[in-house]
């Protein structure tokens, strides 16, 4: 199985955390859904340029899963949450805390559920490395993000060492 | 009721097995030197002071929160009632070993009170004797600040005082909370 990406955004909106592991691949270049700067290809894949930044890539996948998350609530009611969605090419794996940290993961599309994982980074890594640390800031304002050592050498470790 | 019961034993359970503790006394002392340096860098305005150690406790319990859910897993309350027995009976539970009490209620349940019978920040306290702290000063303040800031991390902007402290002679220790709204998702700014 492979992690193809991992991104974290505060309650603000805000991306606070994100990490690619794989050099994007051609074939799910088109990962997002296609926009009219990023006109498809006649096979819908694979030869576009891309000119989307990793911003971008964040700011596509939070306009995704906040429009999903709320769409999926009105139908289920205030609780309902989604854990996950897959296109042909990738899938995307949620979890969101109550504090509204969203927490995602793309994977290959073979991936078992990483509901759990997630869940696991949110709390031995997260809430240990960076918000118990005290003199990391509690937000993270203006794209500064989580900048903190041993949260990103454990997030690597987990994801090698346990998820592959 | 059960619903109440069942809160509390959650409380209990994480207390006994994922809670790691430490010396009563130490946080005790620790605590009140806070106070004391505060009181001296303040020069006395127990006013200052008081807003302080709300600040500070603000800025914990923005942190003090997310320790919370990763220890109790606990969802979303349902309404401003279940929150604060989830308040008393598993977050005071598990990070200072007291049940305050919640009573009190507004009948639009919006407000109510804690009552606690045992506060573990002010043993061995006694307030100075300038005439004044035991009127303007409230000791454990920074309690306020904790619930204020965690409450706003999960979406709800509350209020929270002291209306009253066995330290200045009452004869309770009394803390009030009201809901002043729950709090809208924040959109993401608009892309320039």
């Amino acid at each position: 199985m492979a992690v193809y990406s991992f991104y974290i955004f505060d309650r603000h909106a805000e991306c606070v955390y994100k990490r690619r592991w794989l050099p994007r691949p051609a074939s799910i270049a088109g990962k997002s859904r296609p926009t009219s700067d990023t006109p498809t290809v006649a096979n819908g894949l694979a030869t576009m340029p891309s000119t989307r930044t990793t911003d971008d890539d964040a700011k596509l996948i939070f306009g995704t899963v906040f429009s999903l998350r709320n769409m999926v609530r009105k139908l289920g009611g205030e609780d309902d949450n989604f854990v996950t969605y897959r296109t042909s090419q990738y899938r995307l794996h949620y979890y969101e805390t109550p504090t509204n940290i969203k927490f995602v993961m793309l994977t290959d599309t073979k991936s078992p559920s990483m509901r759990v994982a997630l869940q696991q980074i949110y709390i031995n890594l997260y809430v240990e490395y960076v918000v118990k640390n005290p003199l990391s800031p509690a937000e993270h304002p203006g794209g500064l993000g989580v900048d903190n050592e041993l949260f990103e050498q454990s997030l690597e470790q987990f994801v090698t060492r346990v998820l592959s | 009721m059960s619903s109440s019961t069942k809160v509390s034993r959650i409380g209990e359970e994480l207390w006994k097995t994922k809670i790691d503790k430490v010396n009563a006394e130490l946080v005790t002392l620790t605590y009140g030197t806070i106070v004391a340096q505060l009181c001296q860098d303040y020069d006395g305005n127990y006013h200052d002071v008081n807003k302080q150690l709300e600040k500070m406790g603000y800025n914990i319990g923005m942190r003090l929160i997310e320790d919370f859910l990763a220890k109790s897993n606990a969802g979303r309350c349902a309404n401003f009632r279940e929150t604060a027995d989830m308040i008393s009976k598993v977050g005071f539970k598990i990070f200072l070993n007291v049940t305050p009490t919640v009573t009190n209620w507004t009948s639009d349940n919006n407000q109510f009170s804690l009552i606690f019978d045992e506060n573990p920040l002010a043993d061995f306290v006694e307030l100075p004797d300038d005439g004044r702290a035991q009127d303007e000063l409230w000791f454990s303040n920074i309690l306020c600040g904790v619930l204020r800031g965690s409450l706003e991390m999960v979406q709800m902007q509350i209020e929270a005082h002291f209306v009253s402290d066995v330290l200045r002679g009452d004869d309770t220790t009394e803390m009030r909370v009201s809901l002043v709204r729950y709090i809208e998702d924040e959109m993401p700014p608009e892309d320039d």
